[in-house]
Parts: structure tokens; C-alpha cells; sequence
């Protein structure tokens, strides 16, 4: 189409093609329920109390000595667990890419399965763990544990096993995109572990700090784990302002400072992966081994610790609180309305990000170079804003009269939620997709005669069905285990089965509770486990 | 050729079904520089591989010096410990360390104390003309520059033998001509024993004293540059440069 622009003499007004116009939709889409909260919160920000121009929120910050306490206390949860779950997650993500361990596969599998456990269920089994009626206070005869378990080193713990996944695949995968030939130059010089130490891990280091900047941004966003462990920090603070001393200023007063650390860390996030060497693999040799010698028994052994604590151990107290298969389907009975409204929206939700994301996805792959990482940043820093501020934002735009107020007193306002959530995760994924197929080959459908919708449809969807089926399988985990931001938006009478969760815990008794987590873990495993049966054979990047 | 330094006997590998390489048998003097020239898929770079002990032999015996560094399938030496400079196919520049930063790690790794290292790094960086370079990371090298600052590493450490797989083969004509001539007189004022990878027949007898080629695993032809080599060479380009 730019061609023919080219040719036309005059500035003639021409049909905008198919392509601008659902390129242009989607992108004005994305702005509005995307980045317009997190705009007008930033907005927000810069008023002071009498609505005029100031920097008050920001001098808050850093004087009131309550304010700087939450700002430590959030801070400390975002490094503590970025630093643990890299601690715990790298050498695993060395370990699967270069050791030879036993059962491999199934093991990458199973050490993935706490990511995709919402972190507040984590947090709800160290409770019934550690807490003061825990397994640990019954067994031991008095209350050991409850008082850490309680605390900000607890939702440290918490939260690191949650997300020390992300730091494995991305070790992992960077250590698999390591060229062999620099390692065996290496091995010309050195023994095999310095190498490993000298070449290998400088050379991962990069994608080892993003995922730990990932990691930050998520820890800082988590509403559910801090807030069932009663540790203070921005999120919850500003879900306690709104719901319970229904102060409205004082929420979007303390979701300011969260959004502003959350931007940072997003832009740093951005910076570190464009900066990241090029290291990618030309050599068809295998990586160097990790000659674990003496160790392997102890390495095995290590992992098998960190998968009994972190998946083995959860889940089979969760299964002893929730007791009986009657207790369990009572359970789910009570709260059948929560559960179908939860399966309900995530599906719609999972399916609208996927479509979404993809048109957004294609625009950024096939973006010019400086748009492309404009957008990326774009993708990234949206992703970082927090489940709260999301949620008064979205309170802030659409609780007004007219349409906006009638969307926001239905069940869409949570698909909205889910959406301007998580559209750029879909987005990211789907984008990497299309930048692994070749151009040439819309081109040629271009030569061909084909449209470009018709070009989509037929030839750039077909190649990613991996990347859509990722995207979607990840939208539903997320959407379906949302809770900072639906509890806020949720409208009086209707319930999400997390929201559900969340606010029976302080009281139902615990069986319940557990048995509804342990339901809510079996919906995310389930598609999960399609996903793993489609993907089979090929080898999905996500 | 009374006494070889680098010696092959009987060398096989497989992967698989696959023999790669199928009882090869070479012996290259000391001080003498071997082209080993075939098309791709032959063996040559795995025959390298081997004799650098980054692939262990399925059979046969493989002698640098007098010393046996793998036999009956296994390597007896590590790679680090056979005195060996490899210049790899794709250079494998280490990104994350300058030009003098990664001679200095070949350096600390052969236990050279710290005030010798820093009067190699600048010996050699001459040697091959890049003393310019030293701060520079590989990504800011031209590729005539990273083709010298992997040879630089491949001799800082005064190997015995140098290996070296297709070095050239991303580099245009005339580059290649330059750095090749350079490369060739090098190798005599060091007196390095050289074995040279390539599928280039006039890079072959521009650069070395004795062609080996080899196809399908099999050493074919063992002769001395000039002479007529098989017919897979002969419609190559050839007599193109003079033998130096």
C-alpha cells in the first residue's frame, strides 16, 4: 500500500487499507482500556488535595513517616523476593539446561507448577502450615512458626516460590541460546567449571537480572499474598482506603507512589532486555555439560527438596484441610455461582486478550524498528502497574453516569479488569511468535493477489498456533486467578471465585476454603494439561 | 618424515548409524603446516574436533609430541591440557570481554603470573596488529579485526599446535587473500605445527606445504600443495594465488 502512495501524484484521498483500519482499532482499543487508567492515575497524581497542580502525593511519600514505612515494606517484598526466587530458581534453570538429570521433562514440568498456582492459595497452605492453628502448631504442641509466618519475611517466601519459575525458564533458556563454540574456545583454556563460571553464566547474566526485575514488578503488584499475611504494603493499603474505610482519595492517593515505583522498574526492565547480548546459538554441538561428579546425588536431592516444598507440600495440606470428597463437593456447591462466574469470564476474557493481543502482537513484530520498541515498552510498562491501581483506575474512568456507569455496574467491568491487565502478556507472546515467521511469506501472499485480511487470516494465523494457544492457556491462568483488581471492581452481589476465596478466609471454617483453593488449582491444571498434549511434539517458546 | 608430531591411527567416530569419520590415519611433522580440504559433511571439522579432544574417538589413537591424548574411545587429555590453539569456524569471540580481557583469561587459566600476562597480551596483540583493539569488545571489531583477535587467542597461549576450521569463510575475496599470506608467514616465524580447515582449494595451496583431502570420512589423497589433487577439487578456482 505504501507503494502506491508512492505513485500517486497528488496527495489524493485514498480508502484507509483493511490493514490501518483493524491495526488502528485495536491500538486505539488497547489505549483506552489499557493505558487510559494507569494515564489517569498519573494524572491524579500530580493533583493536591484541592485539585490543583502539586506535587503533594510525591512529598507524602518520602515525609510521613507511615507512608515511607509502606514504601519500605513494599520495596523490601519486591528485592527480597526478586532476590530469593533467582536464588532459588537460576542454578535450577542451569541445572535443566545443562546437567543430566533423571526424569527431565517431567521435572521442568512439576517445578512450573507454582507459578500457575494463584500466590494467595500458596499463601493460604503456609498458613495451614506454619500459622498458629497450623499442621506444624498441632504437631509440635505449641505455636512455633506463627509469628514469622505472619510477616514480611513469610510473604517473602511465599511469594518467591510462587514466581521462582520465571527465573528457571528464563535461565534455562538463556543457557540453551549460549553458542557452544564460545563455551569449547573455553574449554580449549580452562577446566570445565570455570568455564561454566567465566563464560557460561556472564554470558546468561542478562536474562538472569530481567527475570529478577520481572520478578520485582510482579512481587510489588501482588495483592493477595501480603494481605492474607497482613503485611502492609501499597496494595493492600490502598484496598483497605477503599473497601473497608470506603476513603476513595486516600486509595488513589496510595496507588500513586505504587504506579510511579512500578513505571521505574518497568522502563528497567525494558532497557535491560535491549541491551541483552546476542548470544544466540549458531553451532549444532550441544552445550557444554555441568559435570556434577560427586554432587549429582545432592543436586537431585536439592531439587526434589524444592519440589516437595514448593508443589508437594502445599497441595497435600490444601488436600488434608479440605478433608472429605463430600466436604469438597459441598464446598463447591455453596459456591457454584462464584465458580461458574469465574470460569464464565475467564474464558470470555482469555479469548478477547487473544484477540486482541494478536492484532497488537503482529503490529509491534512488524512495526518499524523504532516503533517496535516504543511499543515493547509500551507492553512492558502497562504489564507493571499493579492489580489495585488497575482497579481504581478503572473505578476512576468508568464509575461515572451514562454507559460507563451501566458497564461498571454489570460483570463486564471484570472482563475489562482481566483485560487491561493482561493484553500485553498476550501481546509479548504473540509478538515473539509472529517475529519467528518470515516476512517473505506474507509478502509472497501479497504477490499472490491476497488481501491483507485475508492474508492474515490465512497465512500469519495459521503458522502461530502455538503462540495463540500459549497466549490464551496463559490469559485464562491469569484472568482466572485474578484478585487485586476484580475485589475492587467486582459489583455488589456478583463474586469471582478468588474474590470468593480471598474473603472467606476470615470467616468460613478452613475446610471450605481449602477445598475451594484446591478446585480452583484442579480449572487451572486442567487446560494446562491440553496445552501440554497440543504442544507435544513441537517445542513451544513461551 | 621420520618422526610426526601430531600423529592419527586409525581414528573412527560415529553418531549413531553415522560414521563421521572412518579410520583416518594422518601424521603431520612438526613444524609443518596440512590443509585439510574437503566439501561439507566430509569429516574435517569432527577430525579437528577430535585431535582438539572436544569430541572423543570411538576408536583409534590420536599422539601429539609423544604424548598418546585419546585411545580405545576415550580422550586421556583434556582439551585445556593438550598445548592446542583452536580458532573456531565462527570465531567464538567471547562478547563480554575485550580484545586484551580475553587473552588475559587464557593467560590466568595457564596459572601466568600477572606481570608476564600483561607483556604477552601486548606481544601478541603486534604479532597479529591489533594492539589498537585491546579495549574493544568483539562487537565493535570489522571482520578482518575478529578473524586476528581469535587468532591472537588461539597463540597467546604458545601452543604446540595450532587448529583451524574455516577461520576464513566469512570474510570477501581479498581480505581473505591478505590475512591468508600474514597467517602463512606467522606460522613459519613461530614454527607452529598448523592444521587448516577448509573446503577452498585455492585457499588450501595458497596457505599451506601439504594437502590432505578427505571425503565422506575418509582421508583421499595425501599430497603436497601444486600437485594435481581428485577431481572434486579440480573444477574449483584454483591457480589463482601463487604458492607463497
Amino acid at each position: 500500500m505504501r507503494t502506491a502512495a508512492k505513485t500517486v501524484p497528488r496527495r489524493a484521498f485514498m480508502w484507509p487499507s483493511a490493514r490501518a483500519v483493524i491495526l488502528g482499532a485495536a491500538a486505539i482499543l488497547f489505549v483506552g482500556i489499557c493505558v487510559l487508567p494507569t494515564v489517569y492515575m498519573f494524572g491524579v497524581s500530580f493533583a493536591g488535595v484541592d485539585g490543583s497542580f502539586s506535587f503533594y502525593h510525591y512529598r507524602q511519600l518520602l515525609l510521613d513517616p507511615r507512608e515511607r514505612d509502606l514504601l519500605l515494606n513494599t520495596a523490601l517484598l519486591g528485592t527480597g523476593t526478586a532476590a530469593l526466587a533467582t536464588i532459588i530458581g537460576a542454578p535450577l534453570g542451569l541445572l535443566l539446561a545443562r546437567a543430566d538429570l533423571p526424569v527431565k521433562r517431567f521435572l521442568r514440568l512439576a517445578l512450573v507448577v507454582p507459578l500457575v498456582i494463584p500466590p494467595y492459595i500458596l499463601g493460604l497452605a503456609w498458613i495451614y502450615i506454619g500459622g498458629s492453628a497450623g499442621v506444624l502448631a498441632r504437631v509440635l504442641g505449641h505455636d512455633l512458626l506463627s509469628h514469622w509466618t505472619y510477616s514480611l519475611t513469610g510473604a517473602v517466601i511465599t511469594l518467591s516460590i510462587g514466581f521462582y519459575p520465571l527465573a528457571m525458564l528464563a535461565t534455562e533458556a538463556a543457557a540453551r541460546r549460549v553458542d557452544a563454540q564460545l563455551e569449547e574456545a573455553g574449554l580449549m583454556v580452562t577446566r570445565p567449571l570455570r568455564v561454566l563460571r567465566r563464560i557460561t553464566l556472564p554470558l546468561v547474566a542478562p536474562s538472569i537480572a530481567s527475570s529478577a526485575l520481572v520478578i520485582f514488578v510482579l512481587a510489588l503488584s501482588e495483592f493477595g499474598v501480603p494481605g492474607l499475611l497482613r503485611v502492609p504494603v501499597f496494595t493492600t493499603e490502598v484496598f483497605t482506603a477503599f473497601a473497608a474505610l470506603y476513603d476513595f482519595g486516600a486509595a488513589t492517593a496510595l496507588a500513586v507512589p505504587l504506579l510511579v515505583v512500578a513505571l521505574i522498574a518497568g522502563v528497567a526492565v525494558k532497557l535491560l532486555v535491549g541491551k541483552r547480548m546476542i548470544t544466540t546459538r549458531r553451532s549444532t554441538h550441544s552445550g557444554l555439560a555441568l559435570p556434577l561428579g560427586g554432587w549429582r546425588a545432592l543436586t537431585i536431592g536439592s531439587v526434589v527438596v524444592v519440589l516437595f516444598l514448593s508443589v508437594g507440600l502445599p497441595l497435600t495440606v490444601l488436600a488434608i484441610e479440605a478433608g472429605r470428597v463430600e466436604r469438597i463437593v459441598f464446598a463447591i456447591r455453596t459456591s457454584s455461582e462464584a465458580i461458574a462466574n469465574s470460569i464464565f469470564l475467564a474464558t470470555i476474557g482469555a479469548t478477547l486478550i487473544v484477540a486482541l493481543a494478536v492484532l497488537l502482537g503482529y503490529g509491534q513484530a512488524r512495526a518499524r524498528t523504532r516503533l517496535r520498541g516504543l511499543v515493547d515498552l509500551v507492553f512492558i510498562v502497562v504489564f507493571a502497574v499493579p492489580s489495585t491501581v488497575v482497579g481504581i483506575g478503572l473505578i476512576n474512568l468508568w464509575n461515572r453516569p451514562g454507559l460507563p456507569g451501566e458497564v461498571y455496574k454489570s460483570t463486564a467491568i471484570i472482563v475489562i479488569a482481566y483485560l487491561a491487565r493482561f493484553v500485553p502478556v498476550g501481546a509479548l507472546i504473540l509478538a515473539a511468535s509472529v517475529r519467528q515467521m518470515p516476512v517473505s511469506s506474507e509478502e509472497s501472499a501479497e504477490v499472490a493477489g491476497a488481501g491483507w485480511l485475508r492474508s492474515f487470516a490465512r497465512i500469519v494465523l495459521p503458522q502461530i498456533p502455538n503462540g495463540l494457544a500459549a497466549a490464551w492457556v496463559v490469559a485464562f491462568i491469569l484472568a482466572f486467578g485474578e484478585l487485586g483488581a476484580t475485589v475492587l471492581v467486582t459489583p455488589p452481589g456478583e463474586s469471582t471465585l478468588p474474590v470468593r476465596i480471598y474473603t472467606m478466609i476470615a470467616n468460613t471454617p478452613s475446610s471450605e476454603v481449602a477445598a475451594l483453593a484446591l478446585m480452583q488449582v484442579g480449572v487451572i491444571i486442567i487446560p494446562l494439561a491440553l496445552l501440554g498434549v497440543l504442544a507435544r511434539g513441537t517445542r513451544l517458546k513461551w | 618424515m621420520d618422526k610426526a608430531f601430531l600423529r592419527l591411527i586409525e581414528v573412527t567416530k560415529r553418531y549413531g548409524e553415522r560414521v563421521i569419520v572412518d579410520r583416518v590415519s594422518l601424521d603431520v611433522a612438526g613444524g609443518e603446516f596440512v590443509a585439510l580440504l574437503g566439501p561439507s559433511g566430509c569429516g574435517k571439522t569432527t577430525t579437528l574436533r577430535l585431535i582438539a579432544g572436544l569430541e572423543t574417538p570411538d576408536s583409534g589413537e590420536i599422539w601429539i609430541g609423544d604424548k598418546q591424548v585419546a585411545a580405545e574411545g576415550r580422550n586421556l587429555v583434556a582439551p585445556n591440557a593438550r598445548g592446542i590453539g583452536f580458532v573456531f569456524q565462527d570465531l567464538a569471540l567471547w562478547p563480554h570481554l575485550t580484545v586484551a580481557g580475553s587473552l588475559d583469561f587464557v593467560l590466568a587459566c595457564a596459572k601466568v603470573p600477572k606481570r608476564e600476562r600483561t607483556k604477552r597480551i601486548t606481544e601478541v596483540l603486534r604479532l597479529v596488529r591489533i594492539e589498537r583493539f585491546a579495549g574493544s569488545h568483539p562487537g565493535q571489531l570489522s571482520g578482518g579485526e575478529q578473524q586476528r583477535a581469535a587468532l591472537a587467542r588461539a597463540l597467546i597461549g604458545g601452543p604446540r599446535l595450532l587448529l583451524l576450521d574455516e577461520p576464513m569463510s566469512s570474510l570477501d575475496a581479498d581480505l581473505k587473500t591478505d590475512l591468508l599470506m600474514e597467517l602463512a608467514g606467522l606460522q613459519r616465524s613461530l614454527g607452529v605445527t598448523a592444521l587448516y580447515v577448509t573446503h577452498d582449494q585455492a585457499e588450501a595451496r595458497a596457505l599451506t606445504q601439504r594437502i590432505v583431502s578427505m571425503r565422506e570420512g575418509r582421508i583421499e589423497q595425501a599430497g603436497f600443495a601444486g600437485e594435481p589433487v581428485n577431481e572434486f577439487v579440480t573444477h574449483s578456482e584454483h591457480e589463482k594465488t601463487e604458492i607463497i
